[in-house]
């Protein structure tokens, strides 16, 4: 069980606070990372990493500091967002030197292995100069894998990956949650956070903001009220029983379908289905309009 | 194969370019027409190869290009003259600021210094820069970049432009802008647009057509709309008793699956919205959602394994 | 007639997208747009502030000798040793100036499109690289071209103001402005050829100056050395092939019988294989230009 802790944990760089004052824990599983631009999220991760110390506070591996740790640096694997510079290398030179880096008892073989977990065997003996962005990703994430860490993190590793790269990666990344490991990205494309990440935490301007399910996040912001976009048989007579229960705030006649406000979410879902069988009304489609992760996004960084 | 409007605004037809040891285009033919079209490819080398050829800045080992009627291979300066192009890598000048650098693009395309003035200030305007337009590019966000890229591709009013990863290095919130403003310049400049992008759900959102390229071969070009058509199956959530509404539906007649919080319901009929409703009306649970499910572009690539060689 | 009370007016106008059905420039249109506007940027213009330092400086310390001579002169009233200034010469005594001006120039047009990666943006439009090229050559070459004549306009003037020989000086002058042409094609030629080869502006700077520069030290030192020292003038004269300002030095003497600003003299017959030298080398640096920029990526 890897376990990461961040405990009141801040960075800044001169005046410039990157993160700030932040709490948190990353267990097992696939959790996401995502704030806006410059929100402190590499900062945090390289921190994660033992890159960089905190300037306050502490970032621990099952108890242990991570920073200028070399047992903790056994477990963890950094897939770093920049790009690798070393263009005049190999794709194996590179995994088989970050093998060597960690003193593998046989380096070679954890690099091949790392490769081919990363399905680019075959493409390793040419140069890194040569290869496409996403083909520089998967040789980052081989050489960060070589040493088999308990815990991975990846500073937004799907940036330039072609959509069958893509699948291929969540379909890794999925594998690895699943087999126990503890596995921490960043992202902006919220859709893939969605897919594949069974938490979230959230940073905005170096404050945690939010944590978890991101539907249970949705559910506590209780001060706006949850969208829903209605398509019924009739949606004027639909309109006027929902208007008369209390959890509905506001109705508003669309193109064919119906807007709702609703204030009180639990009671509107359970008031829905009832009123509209009393009035025989068929219910096409309810769809909730601000349930993605999008919207609970933005709500946040208006915040 | 043809599809969406009548007038072809890029014709490719048995386009193939070959580099030694790598195909990058095969026997290539596609129509793409006006409206936003996206392009995907799964081949990076691809990509950039087809916008090259298409600008006329590269010949093809076979095949024919047509954009805007004229071919590629002859008449590539007219072409550009009419086409604009967002790159995909950083092109902007440090030092300068958007508005002189605009202007000088504008010149670049042959606008006199008047309109270049004018038509720079009303383009920076539309893609949403305002002061900052004086300020050296050298200190703008990722955002506001993108804006300036943009203008330079709108500023001589192109009847196509080429945008290659528009939302790149975009956080959500610059990414729903940036995705509304590609959209406008279809709905309200009137200029088509061929989108490059990775990320399909973006794609679904804004693109009428989409063309699929598949290491250098036309894998599928459709409309969105076909894309992601409905198909015979309904999503729906619940706020509670999971099993419990399952099994109602199940004995209510309805073949069901499961999908993490979702259940997934074979429509059969009309009869089976109402048998949702009423299920989960008797059992006092919420409805979260009913939601026809629909198909996904990403569906084109399901199978197959990550292309090694790209 | 209006009414008094009339109800208020109102009007919306449409500010939204307008198209552009206004005269589009061709190719030689925007080769010229490029040309006036890479010429501004060599003298710093159109550019930040820190830019027009080195440009107008160097400006300064080309034209001042100019203008004290002139000056010197015209209040001398003609009478002195001197009849004709040295037009031809001004280049080549003030040559450590150009090479400061063509090295930092040379990157600052063309090292900047590279290291920026502008270029896709030129050549996604009507200009080819062709063009491109040539107009970059035409504006470096016109901005030296401008340095280098302009302090030989003064003292034509000076010697008109002054009333020497009217028709000696605008000999004089006017070779001097012809071999201004062949100084200003040479070093733009070379400046632009090594700053194409290198986005980092520094590197290119260093490289200019050193192949000028140094060129041109080795080889009047060596002249110095064989020439004088061993007294193998004829063979020590032959070394000016190899250095830019001695070949150009070497063509004036020949060509317009100017005086020389080198260590020594072109050796008899030399001359024509000095010109054929110098036509080499600047046909040679603009292939190579446009044969590097046939190279970039999209």
């Amino acid at each position: 069980m890897a376990t990461l802790e961040v405990s009141a944990c801040s960075r800044w760089f001169g005046n410039v606070v990157a993160v700030n004052d932040v709490t948190m824990t990353i267990g097992p599983g696939i959790t996401g990372l995502l704030g806006p631009n410059g929100a402190g999220k590499s900062t945090l991760i390289h921190m994660l990493g033992g890159f960089l110390p905190p300037s306050t506070g502490t970032v621990t591996l099952d108890g242990e500091q991570v920073w200028k740790n070399h047992n903790v640096y056994r477990t963890i694997g950094l897939v770093p967002e920049r790009e690798a510079t070393y263009d005049f290398l190999t794709g194996w030179q590179f995994a088989l030197a970050s093998a060597e880096l960690h003193g593998l008892d046989n380096p070679g073989e954890a690099a091949s292995r790392a490769l081919e977990t990363v399905a680019m065997q075959d493409a390793a003996h040419r140069k890194i100069r040569d290869y496409s962005k996403g083909m520089k990703q998967r040789v980052k994430m081989a050489s960060a894998l070589v040493h088999e860490p308990a815990v991975l993190l990846l500073d937004e590793p799907f940036n330039g990956m072609d959509p069958r790269q893509r699948l291929h990666l969540i379909d890794l990344l999925r594998k690895m949650g699943a087999n126990g490991r503890t596995v921490l990205f960043s992202s902006h494309i919220l859709e893939e956070v969605e897919q594949l990440a069974n938490r979230i935490d959230v940073l905005i301007a170096g404050r945690y903001a939010a944590s978890g399910d991101f539907r249970t996040i949705r559910r506590l912001m209780t001060d706006r009220p949850h969208r829903y976009v209605v398509r019924s048989d009739d949606n004027r007579a639909l309109a006027s029983v929902l208007i008369s229960d209390g959890s509905t705030a506001g109705v508003r006649l669309g193109d064919g379908v119906l807007h709702i406000d609703a204030s009180e979410f639990l009671r509107f879902a359970e008031v829905l289905p009832r009123v509209a069988r009393e009035a025989g009304i068929r219910l096409y489609e309810v769809s909730p309009a601000d349930e993605s992760l999008e919207s609970v996004f933005s709500y946040l960084v208006e915040k | 194969m043809p599809y969406g409007r009548c007038v072809p605004v890029i014709e490719i037809d048995n386009l193939t370019k070959q580099f030694p040891g790598v195909t990058a285009l095969d026997r290539l033919t596609v129509e793409v027409g006006t409206g936003v079209t996206g392009l995907v490819g799964a081949n990076g080398a691809g990509k950039s190869t087809l916008i090259k050829i298409l600008l006329g800045l590269s010949g093809a080992t076979s095949g024919d290009a047509r954009v805007l009627g004229m071919d590629a291979a002859t008449e590539g300066p007219t072409i550009r003259q009419r086409v604009g192009y967002m790159p995909e890598h950083d092109c902007l000048p440090g030092d300068m600021s958007a508005t002189e650098f605009v202007v000088h693009m504008a010149r670049m395309s042959g606008l006199p210094p008047n309109a270049a003035r004018e038509r720079t200030a009303d383009t920076l305007r539309h893609v949403g820069l305002y002061e900052e337009r004086y300020r050296p590019i050298g200190g703008y966000s990722t955002g506001m970049k993108q804006r300036v890229k943009l203008a330079q591709g709108l500023v001589h009013d192109p009847e196509l432009v080429f945008l290659d990863e528009p939302t790149n290095g975009l956080d959500p919130v610059g990414r729903d802008d940036m995705l509304d403003l590609i959209r406008r310049i279809h709905t309200e400049f009137g200029i088509s647009v061929l989108v490059a992008s990775h990320l399909l759900g973006e794609l679904e959102r804004i693109c009428d057509n989409v063309v699929v390229i598949d290491a250098g071969v036309l894998l599928r070009a459709s409309s969105v709309a076909e894309f992601t058509r409905a198909s015979e199956q309904l999503a729906v959530e619940v706020t509670a008793d999971w099993d419990e509404v399952a099994d109602g539906l199940v004995q209510a007649g309805l073949g069901i699956e499961q999908e993490g919080h979702l259940i997934v319901v074979n429509v059969a009929d009309d009869i089976t919205y109402d048998i949702v409703r009423d299920t989960v009306a008797d059992m006092n649970v919420g409805i979260v959602r009913i939601e026809p499910r629909r198909h996904r572009i990403a569906e084109v690539f399901a199978g197959g394994e990550a292309d090694v060689a790209a | 007639m209006s009414q008094p009370d009339a109800a208020p007016a109102g009007v919306i106008h449409d500010i939204g997208y307008r198209g552009y059905q206004g005269d589009r420039l061709g190719r030689s249109g925007i080769r010229f747009a490029l040309f006036t506007h890479s010429l501004r940027g060599v003298f710093g213009l159109g550019r930040s502030g820190r830019s027009k330092v080195i440009p107008f400086g160097l400006v300064g310390v080309m034209l001042l000798p100019a203008v004290i001579i002139a000056a010197i002169v015209i209040i001398g009233g003609g009478v002195g040793p001197v009849s004709t200034p040295a037009y031809a010469q001004y280049a080549g005594q003030l040559t450590a100036a150009t090479w400061i001006f063509v090295a930092v120039q040379a990157p600052q047009a063309v090292s900047l499109d590279m290291r920026f990666g502008t270029l896709p943006l030129y050549m996604s439009r009507p200009l080819t690289r062709g063009d491109y090229v040539v107009a970059k050559i035409a504006a470096l070459t016109g901005g030296v071209f401008l340095l280098i004549a302009t302090p030989i306009l003064i003292l034509y003037l000076g010697a008109v103001f002054a009333e020497l020989p009217l028709g000696e000086n605008s000999a004089a002058a006017g070779w001097a402005i012809l071999g201004a042409v062949l100084y200003s094609a040479m070093f733009s030629g070379i400046g632009l050829l090594i700053a194409s080869l290198t986005s980092r502006r520094g590197f290119g700077i260093a490289a200019i100056i050193t192949v000028l520069a140094l060129s041109y030290v080795i080889v009047s030192s060596m002249q110095g050395a064989i020439g004088h020292g061993m007294g193998e003038e004829r063979l020590a004269g032959w070394l000016g092939l190899f250095s830019p300002n001695t070949l150009l030095d070497g063509v004036q003497v020949w060509a317009f019988d100017a005086g020389s600003s080198s260590v020594l003299p072109v050796p008899d017959g030399a001359g024509p294989v000095f010109l054929l030298v110098t036509l080499l080398v600047i046909g040679g640096s603009y292939a190579a230009l446009a044969a590097r920029y046939r190279k970039v990526r999209l």
